[in-house]
């Protein structure tokens, strides 16, 4: 209970700057993740000691016949043959588990609660996630971490523009030919200057006001969406295909799309901040954990994973059912 | 405290991309979104293979984003979509997918060797283990400890807040109801207005499977401020349950409350989906040459099964439902229609040319597909591509399409994103649609699909249609408008084509509409758009309308003929498309009806006709037995339809089978036959004479004929027409 008293969100910020390198230490995410696993779990440690403390604890082995089993339920799984890197992939998140599995036995949450004694590696993942949610980040740090992963936050492009519809229900064959008919009157001319009607009543709009390619998608086909984006302003392009027929268009604006600044996002560069730092929170907790133990992995080479085989009658015959 | 955080986050940051905007129903959007898809986390999908995609991957999947297939390849959606709601099995929702995932918790449990599949314990067992304990109102315990379905409820919310972009993308806290009394479809897909006061844990198949049991739950939600509703679906495999007339599933005679209950709870039907259509079956309409579309007659779990074709469909429902309206005072089928999937892969395929299957790896390619393989009953080859849930909506929120939804101003596509408008008014003007602003016009003066004809009295109603094509598929052939109706407790339906492509008349002598023509090579899997047409639209006057009589209108809007999914995987393998399945589809939707009820006085004036209670309180006695026995046994029957004026021949032959013989004293048309003494298309049934009926059985389902002495005459009734006596022997030969 005493860590939760100096927890960073129940301090004034004025304390915080003061006392500048206790604080730094209490930023240290893996501090964050036992601190807050102490809090919410550590009541438990001391109502059930840790009965044993063998030599084992800190030793995780696996043999190959161990690597084999993995990459069978891999394969049980319906997937095709795994790849060595694939299969140094469940190791590893075998491994992650049973650390994970053993810290937690360790501060005691196998005890008391069925529940949570049978989610702990999760329950650690949840940890961390709250760890990640406790920290209040500053407005610098997040236009910091903003200006390196701006990429990430591109806008879709827009584009402002209106058009000249030929009808294929009207013209049949050779609506392609009326609409390049029409070109060659309205050709040169901006759209306010064309006199009179031409081209066929649209069923939806004739100008459309800051359109994303997924919204000209819907309303006129990907195939359209796609030349119109190609486009410029200033001049009446076309004909262009559409699922209606055949397009003149004439560009009003049109951006490609663009990176927003920072101003316009934070609350989502602060979303996407904390779920970094859930992930490097669970990262350098675990690295952590990690470094404290011995671990034995075979070696393993393509011919270990020749001829596995599902044993008959595990998994591949499916039923559907239910429905 | 981890999603309390997270929630707040979301919701700050979706207050910049919501542009709230006030909006007229002038101004409604045609938005396509699924109500009906199962993840990983549904324990069916874990068994079939789709053991890695969840809920997020789902709504990543219907925003654009590139998806895993359960078999490892990439699927996309070629149009994305603007809503969904993930329906994941309410029941052990998320167990198998925990089970045999090493790194969770519940994998630790004593309990999860029962669920890991393994030689001994093949898939199949292990769902049949669940299934029964569903069935059996058995519940494992330590599977349904509400820490565990609540954990996976709280995670399943918490998805699809993190995915609702108010304007772009809705989703929905949604999950399926999974009733299935002795392999009969009653399932229900329950769709809450927002996530924000949802119950700890959902009402599942094994607190109760029956309906009732489900509305009143969803009664409790409401009072508690939670706006809740369910859409039923796979009426077509229900076996006649889901739209019964008599009785409700406990047994009880229907009533006003019940109607009242379901019509407030259920007002939606999904009319298409992966297993099949459930608007008609060709049986039931022999006069509608498209009502061969789709169809799956079986029932889940079961081989070399069949789901009893009345009380399955939902145009039989609508005509029931006005003769309910009409006879009794209430009706419990006003519902709107919406398309759904049913997918049980995550990720959903609506295109006939972009199929993938949509029961993990067992129609994962497309040799397994044509493979014409029967799964639990389930023809792999009569299976579809996902319908689609169009509604007209102000605005992309959960709020705005939610009451569209509730208002039923919806319609289902087959897959297709074909935009269908429908409006109903007695004075809308013929050249209403050269206006540009013509929508504006039909909803001032008119009523929207899912809407009632105002009272009118001596005027014609007048309907409003429109229809433009999907750009990225087919162009369109027509719309019809499907009308049903009641007089005295027979029902009746009526299919009109209103607006078509090309300069095709109909044929002068039986009414019809050619067809559009093919434009598809079936080898190479193609067609082009040089037949059919963009947009479709016309005013339409019923020229038979009778102001006494009970009707619902709905349109249906037909597309060229396109290749079917079977014939584009044909042609990816280079083999003949398989003979026992179409070639090709003509892909639709269909919108919800507009009803019409006669105001007392309309009534007054129509025909009133002789109820079996008019007979008995004059004095007339139903035939026992051995009477029926002497009188109809080995004879022919010449009846008089007293609504219709057709009559029939009808021998009740020594041998038990009862034939129609001649309707109008020719060879009898299987329409004809509908309105016979009893439906049959082929005009032959087996009957036997018990409990003072002549009972027929059609299609499964066992039909009363009790016939009456009135005076000198004989007057039959028959069970299925709410209490009138509508037929009278005219004579009887041998």
């Amino acid at each position: 209970m005493r860590v939760l008293s100096i927890a960073p969100e129940d301090s004034p910020a004025a304390e915080r700057e003061k006392s500048g390198d206790r604080w730094r230490l209490l930023r240290e995410p893996l501090l964050h993740f036992l601190f807050v696993g102490a809090a919410l779990f550590g009541g438990f440690h001391y109502l059930n000691p840790t009965p044993e403390g063998g030599a084992d604890t800190k030793r995780i082995v696996l043999t190959k016949d161990d690597v084999r089993q993995l990459a069978i339920s891999w394969l049980a799984q319906g997937r095709s043959a795994p790849t060595i890197e694939q299969v140094q992939g469940l190791v590893d998140q075998k491994v992650s588990q049973e650390i994970l599995f053993r810290e937690a036995v360790n501060l005691g949450l196998d005890r008391d609660d069925e529940v949570v004694k049978r989610r702990l590696a999760q329950k650690m993942d949840f940890l961390a996630a709250d760890v990640a949610a406790l920290q209040e980040p500053t407005s610098e740090q997040l236009e910091t971490w903003f200006s390196r992963n701006a990429a990430s936050f591109a806008l879709p492009g827009h584009a402002s523009f209106r058009h000249l519809y030929f009808s294929s229900d009207r013209h049949g064959r050779v609506t392609r030919d009326a609409a390049l008919a029409a070109l060659a009157i309205v050709g040169g001319k901006s759209p306010d200057d064309i006199v009179g009607a031409v081209g066929d009543p649209f069923m939806f709009k004739a100008h459309y006001g800051d359109a994303t390619p997924e919204q000209t998608a819907k309303e006129f086909g990907p195939d359209f969406s796609r030349a119109l984006f190609q486009l410029t302003p200033g001049t009446w392009h076309g004909p262009i295909q559409s699922g209606y027929g055949w397009h003149l268009v004439w560009i009003d604006a049109i951006d490609p799309g663009r990176v927003p600044t920072f101003s316009e996002v934070e609350p989502n560069v602060k979303a996407r901040w904390i779920d970094e730092q859930y992930r490097q929170i669970k990262a350098s907790a675990l690295a952590d954990m990690r470094a404290q133990y011995s671990i034995t992995v075979p070696v393993i080479e393509a011919s270990d994973l020749q001829g596995l085989q599902i044993p008959p009658g595990t998994s591949t015959e499916f039923e559907v059912s239910a429905q | 405290m981890r999603m309390t955080n997270k929630r707040m986050l979301l919701l700050s940051s979706s207050v910049l991309t919501l542009a709230v905007t006030s909006v007229s129903a002038q101004e409604r959007h045609a938005y396509f979104g699924q109500t009906h898809q199962h993840t990983s986390w549904s324990l069916d999908a874990y068994i079939i293979g789709n053991t890695v995609t969840g809920p997020a991957e789902a709504y990543q999947y219907s925003m654009g984003n590139v998806v895993k297939h359960p078999a490892g390849y990439d699927v996309q959606i070629k149009t994305p979509l603007d809503f969904q709601g993930v329906t994941d099995h309410s029941e052990y929702v998320g167990v198998i997918r925990l089970a045999n995932d090493p790194t969770s918790s519940l994998s630790k449990l004593p309990i999860a060797e029962k669920l890991k599949v393994t030689k001994d314990n093949p898939a199949v067992k292990i769902f049949q283990w669940l299934a029964g304990s569903i069935a059996s109102h058995k519940t494992i315990a330590e599977l349904s400890d509400p820490k565990l379905s609540g954990t996976v409820w709280q995670e399943n919310t918490a998805i699809a807040d993190k995915y609702y972009k108010p304007g772009q993308f809705t989703t929905f806290c949604s999950y399926e109801w999974t009733s299935m009394p002795n392999s009969q479809n009653m399932h229900r897909n329950v769709f809450f207005k927002d996530c924000s006061k949802l119950p700890p844990s959902p009402f599942t198949a094994m607190d109760s499977d029956h309906p009732e049991d489900l509305w009143t739950w969803m009664d409790g939600q409401r009072k508690a401020g939670n706006e809740v509703l369910a859409i039923s679906h796979n009426a077509n495999l229900s076996n006649g349950i889901m739209f019964p007339i008599d009785v409700d599933s406990k047994g009880n005679p229907l009533d006003l409350a019940w109607a009242q209950q379901r019509m407030t709870n259920e007002p939606l039907n999904e009319i298409k989906q992966i297993k099949g259509v459930s608007e008609t079956h060709p049986d039931l309409s022999p006069n509608d040459e498209f009502a061969n579309y789709e169809i799956m007659n079986y029932l889940i779990g079961i081989d070399n099964s069949s789901s009893k074709l009345h009380g399955s469909y939902a145009r039989e429902a609508y005509e029931n439902g006005l003769a309910m309206q009409a006879t009794r005072g209430y009706n419990p089928y006003k519902f709107g229609v919406v398309g759904g999937g049913d997918s049980h892969n995550t990720v959903t395929a609506y295109s006939q040319s972009n199929f993938f299957g949509a029961h993990g790896l067992v129609d994962a390619t497309a040799k397994a597909r044509l493979a014409g393989k029967v799964e639990a009953g389930m023809d792999i080859l009569k299976t579809g591509t996902s319908g689609l849930t169009a509604v007209w909506a102000e605005e992309n929120t959960r709020e705005s399409i939610f009451s569209a939804m509730q208002r039923k101003e919806v319609y289902g596509t087959s897959g297709v994103r074909i935009q269908a408008r429908m409006f109903g008014g007695w004075d809308f003007d013929k050249g209403l649609l050269s206006n540009e602003d013509w929508a504006k016009t039909a909803y001032a003066s008119g009523v929207p699909m899912g809407g009632d004809l105002a009272p009118a009295d001596d005027k014609v109603p007048s309907f409003v249609v429109n229809a433009v094509k999907d750009p990225a598929d087919g162009n369109l052939d027509r719309i019809q408008i499907v009308k049903g109706w009641t007089k005295q407790g027979q029902v009746f339906e009526k299919i009109y084509d209103v607006a078509w492509s090309g300069a095709r008349q109909p044929d002068p002598v039986t009414g019809r509409l050619p067809p559009v023509g093919s434009t598809v090579d079936i080898d190479k899997a193609t067609y082009t758009n040089d037949i059919g047409s963009v947009e479709l639209k016309a005013v339409w006057t019923d020229p038979e309308f009778d102001p006494g009589l009970h009707a619902f209108y709905y349109s249906r809007v037909l597309q060229i003929p396109t290749p079917r999914w079977s014939t584009y995987d044909a042609a990816k393998l280079g083999v003949l498309p398989p003979s026992n399945a179409p070639a090709t589809v003509q892909e639709r939707a269909w919108t919800t009806p507009i009803w019409y009820t006669p105001s007392p006085a309309a009534i007054a004036k129509a025909e009133r006709g002789l109820t079996v209670d008019d007979l008995t309180k004059s004095g007339s006695t139903a035939l026992t037995d051995d009477q029926l026995k002497q009188l109809a046994v080995g004879k022919i029957f010449k009846v008089r339809n007293t609504v219709t004026n057709e009559t029939f021949d009808v021998l009740f032959g020594e041998s038990g089978q009862r034939v129609v013989t001649k309707v109008n004293d020719a060879a009898p048309r299987a329409d004809e036959l509908l309105q016979a003494m009893h439906p049959s298309p082929s005009g032959s049934a087996a009957y036997e004479i018990k409990d003072g009926h002549i009972v027929t059985t059609i299609d499964g389902t066992a039909f009363e004929l009790t016939v009456y002495t009135s005076g000198d005459k004989y007057i039959a009734a028959r069970s299925n027409e709410f209490g009138f006596a509508n037929y009278e022997v005219v004579s009887v030969a041998q």
